[in-house]
């Protein structure tokens, strides 16, 4: 067959045509030099299609592995004519009416070049992580947002469409899920008498931008005691001072489970340091630490029992203490070691007069401690018959009372028969003659009673003292105290490890004037400085309070409001 | 300056990084002695204040060392944006990266007093481990910029990388023209690795340098095998095809070891950079909470 082969270069814009007449018994397209058509191109196979003459026209058959498309259908073999387009991997054959004397005429184009090469590795090759899926810009702003909307948005939100409770005195509601993004603002946990509202922020935080106010505190904390008495002299300055903190100044709340309440002694000592110059009408002794720098202890002992009046007075070896509760009383004399077998009681221990009562004691008594040993008859004959006790005022009228009773339901007693001589010790008086009349009798009975009961250093002056004032069947009054350091906080329970006799000194005390309180070198044996290591820690507050009950509250406060928002309670 | 342009220049020229002043040690280590500084002022202000309570961010050293950490962060971002400004001259371009490294570290400092230690689960502490990745990521960023760059330079030996590839490309063309006369089952193993070989790719390829499949090994491969050649004149030409593909092999080799410590040199940045942003945010959400409720 004669064929017309025109093969068609494109360069740039303009295309070369190349014509060439090939005359063969059928027409052999391929990589291969030894083809009639040569298709140099890697893509294309050695062998990659045939052509030949049949009868009418032409056919053309798939020799390699690579599939023929004819007018853009896949195809093995097929016949083709003038017109029909042939693509052979990157080739494009187009049939066109052939000459006179020609079989076939057709073009020949590489149309899908494997261009540069360098062009090409770099079309295919990703260089650099912008080419990935990466994308700083979009992770940068999905973050961004994604904080914003859940850390700041979600919780401003949970807060204001939340309950207002302002009063935590009622059982707050369950927290739901806006719970979390409430929580997820809360800067550190609360203390744990807070906790039960800690998912209502709106308890304490009442407003936006506002710092929490007392009287968020004071809804439940009303009768938090002052620090200073209402018009204590020279510290009108100080009070004004605290009147201007908030509760949350000092009670700093989120920062877990340690207490609400400062710890740390320098908050105490910013005013108590140097109390002497900034307010020295108000005569406090000024506190420069504990141990270091703590005065000695001042106990109140009384001054005067009548009064009653207490004395503040220093604890120390000059001058001595003295308490004047207007008791005769030895401690000594009652913790004899041996007890006091005459009357079958074994040795007393402290506890047995002394009860315990909270951080203290409970009152001594005399039914409650004495009456038990020391009774008070007042006639051998009658041993169970006592003076009432507590009121010496009574005690005549007691006494002739009971005479009298006894005349009225006995009458008078009898005497014995008299004897005929009257036998009389040398220097003694006659007896007396008993009296006839009921009534002498009875003034008899009581005027000798009341000689026993008010004999001097016997009697209720035993244990009491006369008070000539008051005339001679009356006691002087008696004041005994409870707590000799009342400005601290002495609590019993919390030492009861350690003897009693290691801190009181009551075996040697022969006087109710001794006072047995220790003075400061006795705590610091075992208590050291807030930072001790080797000794317990101690503060401020491990002795003593700020906020002091009996001085009244420390805030005056209107009633607290329970806000009330629409969906809320 | 992009971070990929310096290391690219930093790489490129080894007379020319020892001519400039690398940013860790810019004016005698100066910001490194301001950041010490700054340290050691965060340090004795925590120690000097001691708040009834204990030490938190609510006390007024902890407010201080708050806003001078806060400051510090958006001062910190704002060379992210600064950076990017081709006007400035380099010179003060480093003096800023070198401020920034230091000073993003004695951020750290500062920033964990300001918190007094004091964690949660929370967004002040999410802020804070945010604050934290930053800077580690930051950390790692000096460490890349510190071992890549002469890494790159050794690896390239005066080539850059379009050098590379241009040579990998001249390569392809004479493989193409050698597989002309192959069979087609060969000549199809070239042209998959000429069509096929890839440098560059995913994230795992461009960090790991891990290509598998890669079609010119595939080809090296199969070239090796001793029976491919079927006569002596084809053995020839197999011999050459080998050796071109070995060329190119190593060649490939080098170029993917470049964009591998390329990648570390900017991978950094895709934490660093996002994570910076979500700093930004939770910062903004620790101090509006902060002050909301106050």
């Amino acid at each position: 067959m004669q064929v017309e082969i025109t093969i068609l270069t494109v360069r740039g814009s303009a295309t070369m045509r190349r014509s060439l007449r090939v005359s063969a018994g059928r027409l052999r397209f391929g990589r291969g030099t030894d083809n009639e058509v040569p298709l140099a191109d890697i893509r294309v196979p050695l062998a990659a299609a045939v052509m030949s003459q049949r009868i009418g026209g032409l056919s053309i058959e798939q020799s390699g592995e690579l599939p023929l498309r004819v007018n853009g259908g896949s195809a093995h073999s097929a016949n083709v004519g003038p017109g029909d387009e042939i693509d052979i991997g990157p080739y494009r054959i187009v049939l066109s009416e052939p000459a006179e004397g020609l079989d076939a005429a057709l073009s020949v184009e590489l149309v899908r070049p494997m261009g540069d090469a360098l062009d090409r590795i770099l079309r295919h090759s990703r260089i650099g992580l912008e080419h990935t899926h990466l994308s700083r810009r979009r992770a940068s702003w999905a973050l961004f947002l994604a904080i914003l909307v859940l850390c700041l948005a979600a919780p401003i939100v949970a807060y204001l469409a939340g309950q207002r409770v302002t009063a935590p005195t009622a059982v707050p509601a369950a927290g739901g899920a806006s719970v979390v993004f409430r929580g997820s603002w809360n800067p550190g946990q609360l203390s744990n008498a807070h906790r039960y509202f800690a998912h209502q922020c709106s308890t304490c935080h009442r407003a936006p931008f506002r710092a929490v106010e007392d009287a968020a505190c004071l809804t439940c904390h009303s009768g938090v005691g002052a620090h200073i008495p209402a018009g204590a002299t020279g510290l009108a300055a100080i009070g004004a001072k605290l009147a201007g903190e908030r509760c949350a100044d000092c009670h700093v709340e989120h920062r877990g489970l340690r207490s609400l309440v400062i710890g740390e002694g320098t908050l105490c000592l910013t005013c108590h340091r140097a109390l002497a110059q900034t307010a020295p009408a108000a005569a406090i002794r000024d506190v420069g630490g504990f141990p270091k720098g703590h005065p000695q202890f001042r106990a109140s002992v009384v001054a005067d029992a009548a009064g009653p009046r207490l004395a503040r007075v220093e604890i120390g070896p000059k001058p001595v203490p003295a308490d004047h509760p207007g008791l005769v009383f030895s401690h000594q004399a009652h913790l004899r070691p041996d007890g006091f077998p005459v009357l079958h009681i074994k040795p007393l221990a402290c506890a047995q007069c002394h009860a315990p009562n909270g951080r203290g004691f409970l009152p001594i008594t005399f039914k409650g401690q004495c009456q038990s040993c020391h009774r008070l008859r007042f006639a051998i004959g009658l041993p169970w018959k006592e003076v009432p006790h507590g009121d010496d005022r009574a005690v005549a009228g007691a006494l002739e009372g009971f005479y009298a009773a006894l005349v009225v339901k006995h009458g008078i007693p009898v005497a014995a028969a008299a004897p005929q001589i009257e036998r009389r010790l040398p220097h003694s008086r006659p007896a007396a003659p008993l009296p006839s009349s009921a009534r002498d009798w009875v003034a008899q009975q009581t005027r000798s009673a009341l000689a026993v009961v008010f004999k001097s250093k016997e009697g209720c002056f035993y244990c009491h003292l006369p008070d000539p004032k008051l005339g001679a069947f009356r006691v002087a009054p008696v004041q005994l105290s409870t707590r000799f350091l009342p400005m601290a906080l002495f609590d019993h329970v919390a030492h009861r490890a350690i003897a009693c006799e290691d801190c009181h000194a009551a075996r040697q005390s022969r006087s109710s004037a001794d006072l047995l309180i220790p003075g400061k070198e006795r705590c610091t044996a075992c208590h050291g400085a807030e930072n001790a290591a080797f000794k317990a820690q101690s503060t401020c507050i491990s002795c003593h309070i700020f906020h002091l009950p009996r001085l009244g509250p420390m805030r005056q406060t209107a009633a607290p409001r329970i806000r009330q928002r629409k969906g809320g309670s | 300056m992009s971070l990929g342009d310096r290391a690219d220049a930093a790489a490129g020229s080894v007379t020319r990084a020892d001519r400039h002043e690398s940013f860790l040690v810019y004016a005698r280590f100066r910001f490194l002695k301001i950041a010490m500084a700054a340290m050691a002022a965060a340090v004795l202000l925590y120690a000097a204040d001691k708040p009834d309570g204990g030490r938190f961010g609510g006390t007024w050293a902890g407010w201080t060392l708050g806003i001078v950490a806060a400051l510090l962060i958006v001062w910190l971002t704002w060379f992210g944006y600064r950076k990017r400004s081709y006007r400035k001259p380099e010179a003060n371009l480093v003096a800023w990266l070198s401020a920034h490294v230091y000073l993003g570290l004695a951020l750290l400092v500062i920033a964990t007093l300001h918190t007094g230690f004091y964690f949660g689960w929370n967004i002040h502490t999410l802020a804070y481990v945010l604050m934290c990745l930053v800077i580690a990521s930051g950390a790692f960023g000096v460490f890349c910029y510190v071992r890549y760059p002469r890494r790159m330079t050794e690896n390239r030996r005066e080539l850059t990388l379009r050098q590379m590839l241009g040579r990998i490309a001249s390569f392809d063309e004479e493989l193409h023209k050698a597989a002309l006369g192959v069979a087609d089952q060969p000549a199809a193993v070239i042209r998959d690795a000429i069509e096929k070989t890839v440098v560059g790719g995913s994230l795992r390829q461009q960090l790991l340098g891990h290509y598998p499949g890669c079609a010119t090994a595939v080809a090296l491969t199969y070239f090796g095998r001793a029976d491919i050649a079927a006569s002596v004149a084809q053995a020839a030409e197999i011999r050459k095809i080998r050796m071109l593909l070995e060329e190119k092999a190593l060649l490939l080799a080098r170029a993917r070891r470049d964009i591998s410590f390329k990648a570390m040199l900017e991978v950094w940045l895709y934490i660093h950079v996002p994570l910076t942003f979500a700093l930004l945010a939770a910062l903004l959400a620790h101090i509006v909470a902060v002050l909301y409720l106050w």
